[in-house]
């Protein structure tokens, strides 16, 4: 323990004279390089987007595999490699494995394995998946499933700290990925099917010790709300939150075990000094038992990145009713034509089936539409209240507790889920990676036991009715004016982080392992396709060395789609039948995580 | 003593034709095996054993009821079986309070007895 102490600090003091600057500073030199992939979204604004022009449309159709690895771990592997100068780091599920790669041999140059209990397998709600690694100054950070968070030297794998996020007895883990914003890791938490109380966190990156934590739900001071001056749309203008804004929206203590957890992809505007998240589902999935708004689930938020104090909120989807999780990620684009007018914006592809565009500075609501022709469960958002307008026959709180509400689109994995779309900034347009999926929905009274799921709901999933039979559409959206411009459709729900560059592809996985390109300025043109050893539910990340550009992604069927939804599936439907999308995607796939390389010869 | 046997053994024996569930057209089962689907339902067991019991992420309980006697299967409920991913579920009052009728209506799942999905109380 003395040891451990001892080379923490000289491990601070050695990065304190080393640098002086923020950590931020060091991260966004790093991702304004090309040639790396120094973030899990490529930059501070979660576009997915690089300037690497090497694989363009014209040649994309020669890529061939450079290389692959095994990280030897069964079930869903979510996020992709990070590379920084020769080195590539890369992650696993459960049991959170890491491994430096160097890019020269492909050599392991230190591998990383924490001691987790097993007993944290059981409660994290789907799939034991990791949203991966981030990088700073030197170190890699690790956030386990266990919510420990842990900090490595990024050249030989030691460990430099460790903190516990959370308490997994209280049905407390972690799947999201870390973020660097400042200097300071900010993490989150899952567990929104056990009650858990949502929090995002920021540790010190140098310490591991905790600057700040803002709940979801509760009295403003553990929300880290201003009730003067934290603000949000009402009545078609932004004004103050007023007091206890959120306890007036739950019944009793409900808040204390209401969900609103945040395992989603992060941004930060630097010039702001905000970050960006969005709140998951309130617990439980049966609405009946928690009356009122259950502020500030399902809700994106604006914090300064160095007290944690909210600039603003915006609940998308007030009580509710289908487990609408808001955690997707928040995208940042600059000069979005809104109504002829260019603004730097929050876009945010929700689970409802909605893409919201915002003003970032200020929380203004500026677009709300359908990015999938399949949503049904509101007609459209007021844009005066900022509410959906919900269907009667699709609230399954209107139907009561032991009504099964069928046919509700989208189904509660969303019109997308986690996986981040992309922004391509010379067309200013979005890639969106998405679900066509619809369901039935039976809510049913559920007590809460600590560390026990937390449910209330019986679903069944299927694909989107009267359509083109499949599961997904890889779509291009307009932010500014809320329009699909182009659909690709396919067979399974696409589950897979898209990219974009500026060779002209954007670039997506599938359920059944392909990885695909396509003209990014005709998605219907798809120029190249190769099938890896598994469904893809990871990301595409991109990056150059030695003058070659890469493409990378991790396979390895699982997460939601592939073990949830799927099993879903089996279970007959009224007027479907057994889809048999499970069995469908067993023709295709089986579990195991790789990640492929890609380059042209 | 010969009094005593005459009073026990008439109790056994009654105890071993009492059926472990009631059921009628596969979705109308007795108060108890009611109960045992829902707490089946309310700890989402679904998520690691499928909805139909088929096997998921956690084995197929269709298989395991066909082996496990019904010791064996409150040992695994209460203690787990936290190396493969099963949790305990001793600090449950609802399953600690229907171990029987959990326990009778996956037999009938597993006897094919039950159907998978919602069930109605036997009147």
């Amino acid at each position: 323990m003395a040891t451990k102490f001892a080379y923490t600090w000289s491990a601070v003091l050695g990065c304190a004279l080393a640098s002086g600057a923020f950590a931020n500073d060091d991260v966004i030199k790093q991702t304004q390089n090309a040639k790396q992939w120094a973030m899990q979204a490529g930059n501070m604004s979660n576009q997915r987007y690089s300037g690497l022009k090497q694989i363009t449309k014209d040649n994309v159709k020669n890529l061939r595999v450079a290389w692959t690895f095994s990280t030897g771990v069964l079930r869903g592997h979510e996020g992709g490699p990070l590379v920084i100068g020769d080195m590539l780091y890369i992650h696993s599920p459960f049991p959170n494995k890491v491994f430096a790669i160097g890019l020269e041999d492909q050599q392991i140059k230190w591998k990383y394995e924490p001691k987790q209990d097993p007993t944290v397998i059981p409660v994290m709600c789907c799939d034991t998946v990791n949203r991966g690694l981030a990088y700073a100054e030197g170190k890699i950070f690790l956030q386990q499933a266990d919510t420990t968070l842990v900090a490595l030297d990024a050249k030989t794998g030691k460990e430099l700290w460790k903190v516990k996020n959370g308490d997994p007895k209280k049905g407390e883990t972690n799947t999201n990925a870390p973020h660097i914003f400042k200097n300071k890791v900010i993490t989150g938490i899952s567990g929104g099917e056990f009650g858990v109380r949502g929090f995002v966190a920021a540790y010190d990156i140098n310490t591991g010790k905790q600057v700040w934590k803002g709940y979801s739900t509760g009295p403003d001071n553990e929300m880290l709300i201003d009730p003067s001056k934290t603000m949000t749309w009402t009545d078609g203008k932004m004004a103050p939150v007023g007091q206890d804004s959120s306890l007036k929206t739950w019944q009793g203590d409900q808040w204390k075990i209401g969900g609103g957890t945040t395992w989603g992809w992060y941004s930060y505007d630097p010039k702001l000094n905000l970050m960006y998240y969005g709140s998951g589902n309130p617990s439980t999935w049966n609405p009946v038992q928690r009356p009122g708004d259950n502020k500030w689930s399902m809700t994106v938020w604006a914090r300064d990145v160095d007290s944690g104090q909210v600039k603003w909120v915006y609940q998308m989807t007030p009580h509710d009713e289908w487990d609408f999780d808001g955690v997707n990620e928040m995208i940042l684009a600059d000069g979005v034509n809104v109504k002829g007018k260019p603004r730097n914006v929050l876009v945010h592809f929700d689970r409802n089936g909605f893409a919201y565009t915002l003003d970032r500075a200020t929380g203004e609501l500026l677009v709300a539409e359908k990015y999938d022709p399949a949503v049904n469960w509101a007609t459209h958002v007021d844009m005066k209240t900022g509410r959906p307008q919900v269907v009667a026959k699709y609230s399954t709180q209107a139907n009561g507790q032991d009504v099964n509400s069928k046919g509700v689109c989208p189904a509660a994995l969303g019109s997308k889920d986690q996986q981040p779309a992309a922004y391509n900034p010379a067309n200013k347009r979005f890639y969106v990676p998405t679900n066509h999926v619809c369901m039935d929905y039976e809510p049913f009274k559920v007590e809460y036991t600590a560390g026990q799921p937390y449910v209330g709901a019986t679903l069944s999933m299927y694909p989107a009715p009267g359509s083109h039979g499949g599961m997904g559409n890889f779509i291009v959206w307009d932010a500014g004016t809320g329009k699909i411009v182009q659909s690709k459709a396919e067979k399974f729900s696409v589950w897979s982080g898209a990219l974009v560059t500026a060779g002209g592809v954007a670039c997506y996985g599938t359920l059944e392992g392909y990885v695909k390109c396509v003209d990014a300025n005709d998605i219907s043109k798809e120029l190249y396709k190769f099938k890896t050893p598994s469904g893809i539910i990871g990301n595409l990340n991109t990056w150059e060395y030695k003058g070659k550009q890469y493409i990378g992604v991790l396979s390895g069927i699982g997460g939601w789609a592939g073990i949830g939804m799927a099993a879903g599936l089996e279970k007959d439907t009224d007027g479907l039948g057994a889809v048999g999308g499970y069995k469908e995607l067993n023709k295709y796939t089986q579990l195991g995580g790789v990640l492929t390389v890609f380059a042209l010869p | 003593m010969p009094a005593f046997l005459a009073l026990v053994v008439p109790h056994l024996q009654a105890l071993a034709d009492e059926p472990l569930y009631k059921v009628e057209g596969g979705n109308k089962v007795d108060k108890a095996t009611l109960e045992g689907w829902r707490t089946w339902r309310a700890l989402a067991c679904e998520r690691c054993h499928g909805p139909r019991q088929e096997g998921l992420v956690g084995p197929s309980l269709l298989e395991s009821l066909r082996r496990l006697s019904k010791d064996e299967f409150k040992q695994t409920l209460m203690k787990g079986r936290p190396e493969k991913g099963m949790p305990n579920f001793d600090g449950s009052k609802m399953v600690t309070e229907n171990l029987d009728g959990l326990y009778a209506y996956l037999k009938g799942r597993s006897d094919g007895a039950i159907q998978p999905g919602r069930l109605e109380e036997l009147k």
